[in-house]
């Protein structure tokens, strides 16, 4: 997928409708991560040190709404922007089943590793948490994100 | 934008010298103590997320009024009782202090406040009030919804401010039987989904048997929450600490996720009065009792 201020415009709608989602109607895990998402897409765009400055303002806004864990989401996206911008020297592809298998794993991985930092969501067993409810969120968020790829790539008439 | 891969080594080792900086600026955040990360995050809620905090409480409003009106009318008429019943007692108070001799103390009041729900991870047990500072709200003001007592104020900005709800670990009251058998500290129980959430009262006596039924009240200990709101109901002994203690899992009277509207403490010199009378009977009138006496 190829950059450029379409893109980002893309970019920016996904990270609006997360806060959308996620503040103004107030939905929990009913409502897809799309800041992920748009950390995981927008890294792929960026050198290394650029997607985990970009993976740390992000988390900023995140960490905003938290007392409990402030800062855990900068951790979490700035590890994940970096490693999201290095996975182009180990996988080439923007194909629709590499992007959603990306975005599986990357989302997997952030809710890993904030599990990890913050204390505030640990809840039952790691298990349980890291194997069951984990993949299932990383499911519904590489489908949200495949969705939006395939709209903007519908609309922008690219590959 | 970038090449598909990294340039030479040493721009490899620039952008890896990079986002090493940027995380550890993220871990010294994460290590900050509170009162210096409060403001950061004040800042950002009052720019960049102003407008969806905005949006949901305007949402609210909204569907508050057209979508739920019994409810919301049974939910405020539950307040307003609280309210009214706690101006009764304050009257009598007033009278009896004349009759004694002694002098007044200061009026107290609760705030009403709508509660903006969080849906980040982050942000879990917790949840944001409209009102703040200005208003009278400081940190430790209690929370308290038509059921019982809901949280306490963690963080108190001008207009806004954030509390946590009994869910969070952090969460502890000072709390008692409602005959004043047994008291103890009530604390959360997190279960595997946020449904399964419970309460505990623990350290109570190892000599006093609670029976399941029995509500568990505020205290009044430690002047953060007025003596005497309705905490839950025991639902059974959890363990028994041999010879020492025991500690009961407690039914919560509110379940944070069906609120809306709350009221907010202001805390006074004096502390707080007496709210047992209130729960006496059970939680004040709530959606039948209000349809029925209509």
């Amino acid at each position: 997928m190829k950059g450029g201020w379409p893109f980002w415009i893309l970019i920016v709608v996904l990270v609006v409708l997360h806060f959308v989602l996620h503040l103004s109607f107030g939905f929990g895990i009913e409502a897809p991560d799309l800041l992920t998402v748009a950390v995981l897409l927008g890294a792929r765009q960026l050198s290394g040190g650029r997607a985990a400055a970009y993976g740390f303002l992000l988390g900023l806004l995140e960490d905003a709404v938290s007392v409990s864990a402030f800062g855990a989401a900068a951790i979490t996206q700035t590890l994940i922007g970096y490693l999201g911008a290095r996975s182009r020297d180990l996988f080439v592809g923007d194909s629709l089943l590499f992007l959603s298998l990306y975005l599986f794993l990357g989302k997997w991985a952030r809710d890993a590793l904030y599990y990890a930092v913050a204390a505030v969501v640990r809840r039952g067993d790691a298990v349980g948490a890291l194997l069951l409810q984990a993949p299932v969120a990383a499911f519904y968020a590489a489908i949200s994100g495949l969705v939006a790829i395939v709209v903007f790539r519908t609309l922008t008439r690219s590959r | 934008m970038v090449e598909y891969f990294e340039g030479p080594r040493k721009g490899r080792w620039r952008n890896l010298g990079m986002a090493a900086a940027f995380l550890v600026l993220a871990l010294f955040l994460f290590f900050l103590p509170g009162s210096y990360q409060t403001p950061i995050r004040s800042a950002i809620r009052g720019t960049v997320l102003m407008p969806f905090l905005l949006a949901q409480s305007e949402l609210v409003n909204r569907g508050a009024s057209q979508v739920d009106v019994p409810v919301l009318r049974a939910e405020r008429d539950s307040l307003a009782a609280v309210v009214a019943a706690q101006a009764s007692l304050a009257e009598e108070n007033r009278r009896l202090r004349q009759l004694m001799g002694l002098r007044s103390r200061a009026p107290r009041s609760f705030v009403p406040a709508e509660l903006v729900r969080i849906g980040t991870a982050g942000g879990e047990s917790t949840f944001l009030l409209n009102v703040g500072t200005e208003d009278g709200i400081r940190v430790g003001s209690p929370v308290i919804a038509s059921g019982g007592l809901l949280g306490v104020v963690w963080e108190a900005g001008r207009r806004s401010s954030h509390a946590i709800d009994w869910t969070h670990t952090d969460f502890r009251a000072s709390a008692m039987t409602a005959d004043g058998s047994a008291y103890g500290i009530v604390e959360s129980r997190r279960g595997r989904y946020r449904e399964e959430d419970q309460l505990a009262l623990v350290g109570a006596p190892f000599h006093v048997d609670v029976a399941p039924g029995t509500r568990v009240v505020t205290s009044g200990r430690g002047g953060v929450y007025p003596r005497g709101i309705l905490l839950g109901t025991v639902v059974g002994i959890e363990e028994a600490d041999t010879g020492w203690r025991k500690s009961y899992l407690v039914r919560p009277a509110v379940r944070p996720e069906a609120v809306t509207h709350v009221l907010v403490g202001v805390p006074l010199e004096n502390g707080y009065d007496d709210l047992s009378p209130l729960w006496s009977g059970g939680a004040p009138p709530t959606r039948g009792d209000t349809a029925g006496a209509r």
